[in-house]
């Protein structure tokens, strides 16, 4: 652990010296840029490289790159070090904090300091419940309950299956079961035969279901949280039928859903669940306040909730999601490549290469957002509001309907 | 007076000690042994389909990595040394094989050494540091580990790209005289490594610098480099897990490797062998790499809650690591007798 701690610490120096230098030429240029900063979580996985590239990637698009002076910060996956973080960019002048929160409580009196010096802080993915600070998140959008009932739909409301689970202890996790299980639980014909802990991680998800797979020699579906490419790759290792399953925004795993080899095996299912493209909304929702473009209370804002079933799967020719195609061909992006990086309607001006590399795309200039974009997210307490009441329909399907009845 | 027995006890004491050694070391793995057959069978209490032989299958394949890791570390540990660098050599090699050679030509199986020799280097660096410069083993492997996975978070700009290499993919997932390929080649490996350890003179050397380094180097072995050697082997086995992984799972991330370093080293001392080094055995290690596999994958099948599950876990290995103790053989011994 103290090991992990150390290796990410010192990536993080060696990254916060390198920006420090952008910033200093940055400002030379021009003293009136905003001052904003991207805290992120680890840099290491798909997930947070992409959400770090493209916010990079909008900020050097025409207006924004004269407009602004980002500076990156990596706090690895402690919350001390993110609170001392944030500390450090409040007392440089920073305008705006772009995040993604390690913590949803323990960086609130941090968060509070910063918003009574005029501080802004935009959330991305996760969520804080100071009340100061923006949520831009599909957390509450229903994830679980959504696909928990996809599935059951597909299994015509009885059968053996899996929980493919995050990290043990995550509210996210937590806030995601909780949805499935309010479905689930409703159908006596619906048996979940195992239940473990996936990390998040392709690998991890693969040995775990290869582990359930030998003790269990049936099993119908698979109800999956990211990392869910992994799942196929252990069904097809033990040489068993695939099955239908859902999961998060792989291109491993919409690649397969499109592929008519994998449906002859029988895989079904709908990919959904948390996007990259979250923090670019967010950073462009922050700047448009910034610039005096929008007014908009601190508030929980819910970021749409991804929904491609199968038959939607769409690859690909271009570097964008053009004409309602949603995933990068095996050539562009590696299987681990989270596919909900780019929105048409929010984040027209990057492509493909700008979630890889955090490059803008020449020629490319910022677009406002839609006027009346933003959606007020519910209420989760603990996740987005603390003290608050819970919506009484929380669990409220959005996606998809019951098609079968318990 | 004429009857003064001193020379004889002696020798037979002498006697009793060396076959002690052996038996001790055999003993030792062959408990570990007979522990993941008694656990396999006791699996099939949690669930009938444990046990069978899918699920021997499915262990020798999970424990696969590990028991390439722990020879290496064995290696390491027997030498007097410790290998922290593990972890970040294996995503070295994982992401060397898909964003160099898979992102190339997946089809290029000869620049798969050329990756291991790479690694290998690291090994090296570490080998020279520690031998060298002096630089404690901990601090000399901790830092090398930092450097190189820094680097990668660099070169890689957070997203592995490219495709596994077909040959890796190949080693993980074909099957060969109707057996997984990966187990076929995990016995030539383990083979190998027996050979090269409990066989070779160069094996004799690194027991003989473990128990005491300045005794061997008094009695003429070549200390420095043998003292080196056992890091670079171990890099290039570390290398190997990495396009092992690759293979398996298809892709490389930058955290591939973070969850085999305390198993590494766990394997190593429940294989029998002293963390303090010059002594222990490779047969030992693999039996170690292959309880904790097994007990990983029945304790998952566990309908437990994940908190009790990883307490179980904890128990267990500490359990098989007492019981395991010399000091139970000696009273076994004294038994017998």
């Amino acid at each position: 652990m103290n090991i992990n701690r150390m290796k990410t610490s010192v990536a993080t120096a060696a990254l916060a010296a390198a920006s420090l230098t952008w910033a200093a030429q940055a400002q030379a240029q021009d003293g009136e840029k905003f001052k904003i900063y991207l805290s992120l979580s680890y840099s290491g996985n798909a997930w947070q490289s992409e959400a770090a590239n493209i916010v990079k990637a909008l900020a050097a698009t025409p207006p924004y790159d004269t407009q602004v002076e980002l500076i990156e910060n990596i706090s690895g996956t402690d919350p001390q070090a993110q609170i001392a973080a944030y500390e450090s960019m409040i007392d440089d002048g920073a305008d705006a904090i772009i995040s993604f929160p390690i913590s949803s409580t323990a960086l609130n009196r941090t968060i509070r300091r910063g918003c009574d010096e005029g501080v802004l802080f935009f959330m991305y993915d996760g969520t804080v419940t100071e009340d100061c600070a923006y949520n831009v998140s599909f957390l509450s959008a229903g994830f679980g309950e959504n696909t928990a009932q996809a599935l059951v739909n597909e299994l015509g409301g009885k059968g053996k299956i899996f929980l493919s689970r995050g990290v043990p202890g995550n509210s996210v996790d937590q806030r995601h079961t909780d949805g499935a299980m309010s479905v689930f639980s409703k159908y006596p014909g619906i048996e979940i035969v195992a239940e473990y802990y996936s990390f998040w991680d392709d690998r991890t998800t693969q040995q775990e279901t290869a582990k359930a797979l030998a003790a269990h020699p049936q099993v119908d579906g698979v109800w999956a949280q990211a990392g869910e490419y992994g799942v196929i790759q252990a069904l097809l290792d033990a040489g068993r039928p695939l099955v239908p399953m859902t999961g998060e925004n792989s291109a491993g795993f919409r690649r397969a859903l499109a592929d008519p080899e994998m449906q002859a095996k029988g895989l079904r299912g709908v990919s959904s669940g948390s996007g990259p493209a979250q923090s670019g909304y967010a950073f462009k929702l922050a700047m448009e306040i910034l610039t005096g473009q929008r007014e908009l209370e601190p508030q929980n804002i819910e970021y749409p909730l991804p929904w491609v079933p199968a038959a939607e799967v769409k690859i690909c020719e271009g570097d964008s999601y053009t004409d309602g195609c949603n995933v990068f061909p095996e050539s562009k992006v590696p299987s681990s490549f989270v596919s909900e990086v780019l929105n048409p309607v929010l984040l027209p001006e990057i492509n493909v290469e700008s979630a890889l590399n955090g490059t803008p795309v020449p020629g490319a200039t910022i677009q406002p957002l839609p006027a009346d974009v933003v959606v007020t997210a519910n209420n989760e307490p603990g996740i987005n509001c603390d003290p608050c009441e819970a919506a009484p329909d929380l669990y409220k399907l959005t996606k998809v309907e019951a098609t079968v009845q318990p | 007076m004429t009857q003064t027995p001193e020379p004889t006890p002696f020798t037979q004491a002498g006697d009793t000690r060396t076959s002690a050694k052996i038996s001790r070391d055999t003993i030792s793995a062959v408990s570990v042994a007979v522990l993941c057959v008694l656990l396999l069978l006791s699996a099939r209490l949690v669930s009938p389909a444990l046990g069978s032989w899918t699920q021997v299958e499915t262990v020798l394949v999970l424990g696969f990595f590990l028991v390439v890791l722990s020879y290496g570390q064995g290696l390491v540990i027997l030498s007097g040394g410790l290998d922290l660098s593990l972890p970040a050599t294996i995503t070295l090699g994982g992401i060397l094989a898909t964003s160099w050679v898979g992102a190339n030509d997946p089809n290029a199986w000869y620049l798969l050494p050329v990756v291991l020799m790479i690694c290998g280097l690291v090994g090296l660096m570490s080998g020279i540091g520690v031998v060298w410069l002096k630089v404690p083993p901990f601090i000399m492997t901790m830092a090398m580990s930092i450097i190189v996975a820094s680097a990668l978070l660099g070169y890689t700009n957070g997203t592995p790209r490219g495709a596994a290499p077909t040959a890796a993919v190949a080693l993980m997932k074909t099957e060969l005289l109707g057996l997984p390929t990966p187990v076929i080649v995990l016995v030539a490996f383990v083979a190998m490594g027996w050979l090269f350890q409990s066989r070779s003179i160069y094996g004799r050397y690194l027991y003989a610098i473990g128990t005491n380094l300045d005794a061997a180097r008094i009695a003429g072995v070549p200390v420095t480099m043998m003292q080196i050697l056992p890091y670079v082997i171990s890099a290039m086995c570390a290398g190997f897990v990495g396009i092992a992984l690759v293979g398996y799972s298809s892709g490389a991330t930058l955290r591939m490797g973070d969850d085999y370093l305390l198993p590494s080293i766990a394997a190593v001392v429940i294989g029998g062998s002293s963390i303090l080094g010059g002594r222990g055995t490779n047969l030992g290690t693999v039996g170690g790499a292959i309880l904790l596999t097994t007990l990983g994958t029945i304790i998952s099948a566990l309908g437990m809650e994940f908190g009790l599950r990883t307490v179980i876990e904890g128990s267990i290995v500490l359990f098989a690591l007492l019981l395991l103790r010399e000091e139970l053989f000696q009273k076994l011994r004294n038994l017998w007798r």
